[in-house]
């Protein structure tokens, strides 16, 4: 090894001997490695690591390139992935904490004959002394509460991982102080973890993953079984789990441009039938998913044939239809109008659209928008009893809406009153503190306001 | 008179307590000091000003006189000595907060050449006020910059060399001046910073208590104003590098502004990363909705890329596909950009990222991001529809390095992809040119390359040798890509033997017969005879209005083309049926086996090919 560094940079002037061991995979001499004090620590970095290290770079003949040790912070990256030159990732992935040593790297495992300007030219062998200082796994949560942490075993393929409602098979093994409570294989749809007894935060660790990636888990109770625990698996309350995961193999959803419109409509059909199926079951946040994906589909589909034209039409007014009741369930009424306002372009004179729209504007407060809604229903079919009731019951809303604003100004003008003969006595005092004055009032005439609204 | 006046209300005042001065007191002070140092008086107003009996006046009233001042030193009249005098002195003596609001009144300025002239004037004294203010100032600093960014934008950008050099507007003193009067400030935070972080390495974290909050509102202010000036003007000029301009004034601003970040501790690599390493969208400011906008970290990662600079704080251990999925990410919104300098460097980030990637080395894992599809689409967008030429032939270079990045396999997704995406005859056609070089890199290396023969490269064919829309397709509209379908055909007749069939393409064959040939036949037979009648009908009209020489307007593939004289109509007429000729003998060249009657027709279509061309 030693003999092939030195006749690749054979003119350069070494103040650096060409020596170490090749740590490699290829066994080409491409990274050689020399410790130069032995760490501490056990165990090694895994994939997908966050690990710390200080490092300072030099060309062959000496010169030094780069440096973190210029009195800032300890430079940090991900381990395995990619994000740092080849030379680096394999080589810190066999240091241990604590580690000093010295890689000296070709170039085509650093910056090969591109170079990486300014500092690197084509071809350039460099040498790297690394100390690594510490190293964790990566959180997954979104907000990085440290509540699941993931540490890989063996690396998956690809840059893609699974998402909502991606089918995916899988193994996974949950223990809990050591002892194991669930050993199953598993193949179901993401979103449906839940009735087959995973926690939460099983799904989120199965998204983080890349497929053929083995993984282990550490989960805090937020995303385990809770404080209440599990009798069935007879977990604690607030235990921390681990979950050793291996995502066999998962099917994305088809982006849209990769689907022909046949398939399109063949997929959006199914999906909302599996979308129906969610609703029924009161997985309204799952059903939503099912549907949102036929708009997506078919909503900017254009150039289709008179036949295909209609049913997605069919296809996208159902989806629509069905959107605003799955947010109508989940407390959501500005999502319900907003998807009852697309279906009633599609069909401007569609009954559940109005019904429905007119229940989104009647959990919005706007009841006057409500009434007019169910009204309109009404008139084009008389047989809505629904509707009537629900005219009716707009109506009292409006007359006790009414009656609280009549209470607010009648409350006001005499504030209003009050303050104008506060202002004549206090009118010796100087520009500012009037000023701050006014202020206060308008604070405090705003407080009562939302006080007498929460009477109501 | 007004100097009486002056006099008056001096020696009125100093038996008054201080601030039980009476409004009037204020006015005619102010009133009648504004006359005096506007009469040329100010010799007398300095000695009132510098009275030791008058420093309570001066303190509570001083303030006053700043805009008659600050016009006297904007004019450069006689008596500036003095006026300067007075100015340092209330600077030194008056109330900062109201120093501050009238300094910063004054900035205000429309005209082009008082904005850069009040600007240098007023930054040193407004700095002096500021660090008066001692640690309430993070604040009023925040309203300083913005102030100032406000009024630096009045100010025309320079774009050539040469306008940087003669700095005609003054903006790039106005930036040098504005290096300056921060600096104090990012001393401050980056000792503050220092001191932090040897208190909490000393002791607990417990003792972090209000006096560290309080640094992280001034380094708070500073980050805002970096963001800014990142995203205008710095985004918005042109920097030269150091070949064609040895000393530009804006590249040492955007080198100031990166130091700054480095020196509060806003790391340069965790900003340009931060599209791939940030999973969760920081909090933003009360006033700003994002802390990082999406265009001042373009801006970072365009002044690191591009133009090299923080080369020594940025680490020299990314690999160079991490940085360009990184920077795709800033570049894809750029491109969709209407402002033709946000494509600018859009396209220069992007080349400068392709640049450090090995030709063939891409894998197609990436396709799987997003970003490698949509900024294709983008680029597309920039290449066939920007208004400026050569934004729109440096995108055609840029896609093709693009290209050239990718494996095989990820040339042949990519292919694909194209071909179902960009709805443009143009770009499909220059999708298929590269089709058929790939195909030729195969045939020649040898190298076990699949993607482009064979099994693999037949579904690829099936997308190039069709008719979208059967017979009835627009063949003017899609020329491009039909003649590079056509050639791309010739070449596998003429370089795969049908004994070998490497490509596949003579097993092929019946089947695009009748998905290709038949419809295109049928298609060129139907346009052909719409020329001729095109043709004939211009002719006729020719013939009975020849005198007038009208101007008749043609419908070229659904696009009106004005103005055109009947006598180039004609000739558009013939020259569109040439082309349908040619395409005709094209489709000869597929059933011929003998090579003979094959030379015989490529020479005769070469001929009409370069007459049309």
């Amino acid at each position: 090894m030693k003999m092939t560094a030195e006749e690749q940079t054979s003119e350069g002037q070494h103040t650096i001997p060409m020596e170490g061991e090749d740590i490699t995979p290829k066994k080409d001499g491409g990274v050689l490695k020399l410790v130069k004090r032995e760490g501490t620590g056990t165990e090694f970095p895994m994939t997908g690591d966050k690990v710390f290290v200080h490092y300072v770079g030099t060309f062959v003949d000496g010169t030094q390139f780069d440096s973190s040790r210029g009195g800032g912070d300890k430079f940090s990256f991900e381990l395995g992935k990619g994000q740092v030159i080849l030379a680096w990732d394999i080589g810190v992935a066999t240091m241990k904490a604590g580690e000093l040593c010295q890689f000296i790297c070709r170039p085509e495992y650093a910056y090969g004959s591109a170079g990486s300007p300014p500092k690197i030219p084509p071809n350039a062998t460099l040498i790297f002394e690394v100390e690594l200082f510490d190293f964790r796994g990566e959180d997954i949560t979104e907000n990085e509460d440290g509540g699941i942490i993931h540490r890989i075993i063996t690396k998956g393929q690809g840059y893609s991982k699974p998402n909502e409602g991606a089918s995916v098979e899988v193994t996974v093994v949950g223990t809990c102080e050591g002892r194991v409570f669930d050993e199953r294989e598993l193949k179901f749809e993401i979103g449906d973890g839940e009735s087959l007894g995973l926690p939460p935060g099983v799904e989120k660790a199965i998204m983080a993953m890349e497929q053929g990636e083995e993984a282990l888990f550490t989960m805090k109770p937020k995303y385990g079984f809770g404080i209440e625990g599990n009798v069935k698996y007879n977990i604690p309350g607030g235990a921390i789990l681990q979950y050793k995961i291996n995502l066999a193999a998962f099917e994305k959803a088809k982006e849209s441009w990769e689907m022909n419109t046949d398939e399109k409509l063949e997929q959006s059909s199914l999906v909302k039938e599996k979308g129906t199926q969610y609703f029924k079951e009161g997985k309204y946040k799952q059903a939503s998913v099912q549907y949102k994906r036929i708009v997506s589909w078919l909503e900017h589909e254009s150039g289709l044939s008179e036949e295909n034209e209609k049913k997605a039409k069919a296809l996208r007014l159902a989806a629509h239809l069905n959107l605003a009741m799955c947010f109508l369930k989940l407390q959501e009424p500005g999502l319900a109008l907003e998807n009852c306002d697309k279906a009633l372009q599609l069909d401007a004179a569609n009954e559940k659209a109005l019904f429905r729209r007119g229940e989104a504007q009647f959990g919005m407060k706007e009841f006057d928008k409500a009434r007019d809604d169910f009204q309109r229903v009404i008139q084009l079919y008389p047989a809505n009893k629904a509707a009537k009731s629900q005219v009716l019951l707009c109506q009292k809303h409006i007359k006790e809406q009414h009656e609280k604003d009549k209470r607010i100004y009648a409350n006001m003008f005499q504030r209003f009153a009050e303050r104008d003969s506060k202002k004549e006595a206090v009118k010796v005092a100087g520009d500012s503190k009037q000023n701050g004055d006014g202020d206060e009032m308008e604070v405090e005439s705003r407080e009562k306001e939302s006080a007498s609204e929460e009477k109501a | 008179m007004a100097l009486d006046m002056l006099s008056d209300v001096v020696q009125r005042c100093q038996a008054l307590p201080v601030d039980s001065y009476t409004k009037e007191d204020h006015d005619v002070f102010m009133t009648a000091g504004r006359t005096c140092i506007e009469e040329g008086n100010s010799v007398q107003v300095l000695s009132i000003i510098l009275d030791e009996k008058n420093q309570d006046m001066v303190s509570c009233m001083g303030w006053n006189l700043l805009p008659a001042l600050i016009q006297v030193l904007l004019k450069k009249e006689d008596n500036l000595p003095q006026c300067l005098g007075i100015f340092n002195h209330l600077l030194e003596t008056c109330r900062p907060k109201e120093l501050l609001i009238g300094l910063l009144e004054l900035l205000e300025q429309d005209d082009p050449d008082t904005i850069a002239e009040s600007l240098h004037l007023l930054l040193n004294p407004l700095q002096k006020v500021l660090l008066r203010l001692g640690s309430r100032k993070a604040s009023s600093l925040g309203m300083a910059l913005s102030t100032v960014l406000d009024q630096l934008a009045k100010l025309p950008l320079p774009h050539t060399k040469e306008q940087e050099e003669d700095d005609v507007f003054s903006l790039c003193r106005c930036c040098t001046d504005l290096t300056t009067f921060v600096r104090p400030f990012v001393q401050e935070v980056r000792l503050n910073l220092l001191t932090s972080e040897e208190l909490s390495e000393s002791t607990t974290k417990m003792t972090i208590g209000r006096d560290n909050d309080r640094e992280d509102e001034l380094r708070t202010e500073l980050l805002k104003f970096c963001m800014k000036t990142l995203s205008y003007p710095l985004f918005e000029v042109q920097l030269k590098d150091t070949d064609s301009l040895a000393v530009s004034p804006l590249r040492n601003f955007a080198t100031e502004i990166l130091n700054t970040l480095s020196a509060i501790r806003e790391s340069i690599t965790s900003l340009v990363y931060q599209p791939l390493l940030k999973r969760k969208q920081v909090p933003g400011f009360l006033e700003e909705e994002v802390r990082y906008p999406q265009e001042s970290l373009a801006s970072v990662a365009h002044l690191v890329f591009v133009h090299h600079l923080a080369a020594d704080v940025f680490p020299c251990v990314f690999s160079p596909v991490f940085s360009l999925r990184c920077n795709m990410e800033h570049v894809c919104p750029l491109l969709s950009r209407r402002e033709e300098t946000r494509i600018q460097k859009g396209l220069e980030l992007y080349e400068k990222s392709l640049v450090r990637v090995e030709d063939g080395s891409l894998p197609v894992d990436l396709m799987e991001i997003k970003t490698f599809l949509t900024l294709p689409q983008n680029l597309v967008k920039v290449m066939t529809m920007c208004q400026r030429q050569d934004l729109r032939s440096k995108g055609l270079k840029v896609f093709q390095l693009s290209i050239d990045k990718f494996d095989t396999e990820a040339k042949h997704k990519f292919f694909q992809y194209m071909l179902k995406t960009s709805h443009h005859s143009g770009v499909e056609g220059y999708i298929i040119k590269n089709i058929r070089n790939q195909i030729n890199v195969a045939l020649q290396s040898g190298d076990g390359n699949t993607w482009f023969q064979g099994v693999h490269l037949l579904p690829l064919l099936r997308k190039v040798l069709i008719l979208p829309d059967g017979p009835e397709t627009d063949l003017l509209e899609n020329l491009d890509r039909l003649m590079e379908s056509l050639n791309l055909l010739r070449y596998l007749i003429i370089r795969d033997k049908v004994t070998e069939n490497q490509t596949g393409i003579w097993t092929e064959l019946y089947k695009i017969e009748d998905t290709f040939m038949k419809p295109l036949r049928v298609g060129l037979n139907m346009s052909r005879a719409h020329y001729e009648r095109e043709l004939h009908n211009t002719m006729d009209t020719k013939r009975s209005k020849d005198k007038e020489e009208s101007k008749i307007s043609v419908l070229v593939g659904g696009e009106n083309l004005p103005h055109v004289t009947s006598e180039s109509q004609i000739q558009v007429c013939h020259c569109l049926m040439l082309k349908s000729c040619s395409c005709h003998i094209y489709l000869h060249l597929y059933g011929i086996n003998d090579g003979q009657t094959l030379m015989c027709l490529l020479r005769l279509y070469t001929q009409l090919y370069t007459r049309l061309t």
